[in-house]
């Protein structure tokens, strides 16, 4: 029989790296769009994803239990698709997850595809390469510190959400029991020397996580490169 | 659009650009139509905002409002009434940008090897272009460590390995120091006459593009003024007031008389016997012709021949046209077959009491007949 301590440990590494997988591969174009679209709905769209910044949680929580539930068309077409409820299950707890953590993938991408603008794609595609090979051989190369602080906030603030998946998930060991609600379960019981261990690890934890992003975003000599030439770039930016 | 072309070798076939565009934005409007025959370096003049980099921009791809038809050796780039629009990654058209845009997170050779691996059809190889652009000693700098000059000549080089039909510079030299630009200058006539790539050219300074351009279209407000031999064209902006402000000059190409008299000067022929002096340049030796200009503000008039003065150059000449601008006189003066442009005041003008067909002397330094990259 595994600790269930260690089990929610496991359930919320497992929910928070599919989660970090998922918000890079659709937050990625969708922060490309917003960087590069001009039109009146993209206030719109970044207030959308921005919202999980200030909404409470048990509210998105809330809404997604009820879209989630048998009655409702998202949890029904769910139900005929996999054959399984998606309120409950860890699919639901993931899909929570990357709503509520949606904002801090996106919007440190957007800002760095922001900055980067358009000049050297440009000057990329009048040497032949096509949008994709742009993205992997200029883009990517450019904004990689940007990526490692876009996966590090997805990943850590979906470490320590809790109301989302109270309201979506239960408390289902294995399933969606995750760290957060196991320390609040220990709480309830004033279980409180696992409930110290629980958020001591947590702490530090979260504390090395940070401080690594922090190092990877000093100033290095190439971050200075960058930043210099896109200065230059942006002082000419005004063509006629 | 196109006529059939008599010539079907296309070795032979000469460039050639059609240009039948409008690019519209809420305070600028551009709209060119014109038939460019690519043959050497081709200019486009024009002052800030007149369009010269909307125009590259549309024919690189590069302006996504593009409408109408632009065709490279009769094949379309563009054609918006029958919804071809290449992607500018597959125009083959390449450009040099004012600020040199190099990759900042790729070495020098990087930069050039981004451009020669994407190249589907490279006769050139990187060694080649390294050698005609001198590069050899910077390729494993980054282009921050790179001067504006050496970023430049990276650009260009990095152009040319993509191999383009056709290649685009915008005013590539406006950031240099002089020295940096009269190197680029020598080295882009050099590559255009070794490659016989056609190349476009903007700038808003004419003393660079009478150096190296042979035709030159200028621009104003997003119309076509003129386009042309690019002497001529320089001759008949002298009379353009309003739109294009030029110092009125007189740009010629002419031959060398004599190398040197001994006393550092060289001598040009102009045509009818009479001949013209300027300071000698470090490599004249190697020219058979030297492009030069006389602002029209340093020649002055004489009505005898002058005599016991310093200045070496006087032409004689006939008064062939009298054009009154403000306070000032521009008068065209026919020196055989040449013309000549001289800016008075009204007042000496009338002092003199010159009329067109009148016999005049022109009088100018040496040091007022001057070139650019020499």
């Amino acid at each position: 029989m595994i600790d269930p301590d260690l089990q929610a440990l496991i359930t919320t590494l497992k929910m928070a790296a599919l989660t970090t997988i998922i918000l890079l591969v659709i937050g990625t174009p969708l922060a490309w769009y917003l960087a590069k679209m001009t039109s009146r709905f993209k206030i719109f769209i970044e207030a959308i994803v921005a919202l999980p910044l200030v909404l409470p949680p048990t509210v998105l929580g809330f809404y997604l239990l009820i879209a989630f539930s048998p009655e409702h068309l998202p949890g029904q077409l769910w139900q005929q698709a996999t054959g399984q409820q998606l309120a409950f299950s860890f699919s639901a707890i993931v899909i929570g997850s990357v709503l509520y953590s949606l904002p801090f993938v996106v919007q440190p991408l957007q800002k760095a595809f922001e900055q980067l603008g358009d000049s050297l794609l440009e000057a990329g595609a009048l040497l032949g390469a096509g949008p994709i090979d742009r993205f992997f051989s200029i883009v990517l190369p450019l904004t990689k510190a940007s990526f490692i602080t876009a996966a590090s906030l997805g990943f850590a603030h979906t470490v320590g959400e809790f109301g989302v998946i109270l309201m979506i998930g239960g408390n289902i060991p294995g399933e969606t029991r995750v760290l957060s609600i196991a320390l609040f379960d220990h709480v309830e019981a004033f279980d409180y020397a696992k409930a110290h261990l629980l958020s001591i690890s947590l702490l530090i934890g979260s504390m090395i996580l940070l401080a690594a992003i922090y190092w990877l975003n000093l100033p290095t000599r190439t971050n200075d490169k960058i930043r210099s030439i896109r200065e230059k770039l942006n002082e000419h930016a005004t063509h006629e | 659009m196109s006529t059939p072309l008599m010539n079907k070798d296309p070795l032979v076939q000469l460039a050639e650009l059609n240009i039948d565009i409008a690019v519209s934005y809420r305070q600028f409007d551009l709209a060119i139509k014109q038939r460019l025959p690519l043959g050497g370096i081709t200019g486009i003049f024009g002052h800030s905002g007149s369009g010269k980099s909307t125009l590259l921009r549309a024919i690189a791809g590069l302006e996504a409002n593009t409408q109408g038809e632009i065709a490279l050796n009769h094949q379309y780039l563009i054609n918006s009434s029958s919804g071809i629009s290449l992607k500018p990654e597959d125009r083959q058209v390449g450009l040099v940008f004012q600020n040199s845009r190099l990759f900042p997170h790729l070495t020098v050779f990087e930069n050039l090897n981004f451009a020669a691996k994407r190249c589907k059809h490279s006769k050139l190889t990187i060694d080649e272009v390294i050698e005609l652009t001198e590069l050899r000693p910077l390729l494993t700098q980054h282009a921050d460590q790179l001067s504006g000059g050496q970023q430049q000549r990276v650009a260009l080089a990095r152009a040319m390995l993509a191999e383009p039909r056709l290649l685009l510079l915008d005013e590539p030299l406006s950031a240099l120091d002089q020295h940096s630009k009269t190197t680029l200058l020598k080295m882009m006539l050099n590559i255009q006459k070794q490659l016989n790539l056609p190349m476009l050219y903007v700038s808003h300074s004419l003393d660079e593009l009478q150096q190296v351009c042979d035709n030159l279209l200028v621009l104003s407000q997003g119309v076509v003024i003129d386009f042309g031999n690019i002497h001529q064209v320089i001759h008949q902006l002298n009379h353009y007031e309003e739109s294009v402000i030029i110092h009125q000059q007189t740009s010629l190409s002419l031959p060398i008389k004599q190398l040197d008299n001994g006393h550092g000067l060289t001598s040009l022929a102009v045509g009818d016997g009479q001949e013209i002096y300027l300071i000698r340049g470090t490599d004249f030796a190697q020219h058979n012709q030297i492009r030069c200009f006389i602002l029209a503000s340093d020649i002055s008039i004489c009505l005898t021949e002058p005599a016991n003065s310093s200045i070496v150059n006087h032409l004689f000449g006939t008064i062939s046209q009298i054009t009154h601008q403000a306070n000032n006189v521009l008068l065209t003066v026919n020196c055989g077959p040449q013309q000549f442009f001289v800016t008075i005041s009204a007042f000496s003008q009338q002092k003199l009491a010159l009329t067109i067909t009148q016999d005049v002397y022109l009088q100018f330094k040496a040091s007022a007949v001057r070139t650019f990259i020499h």
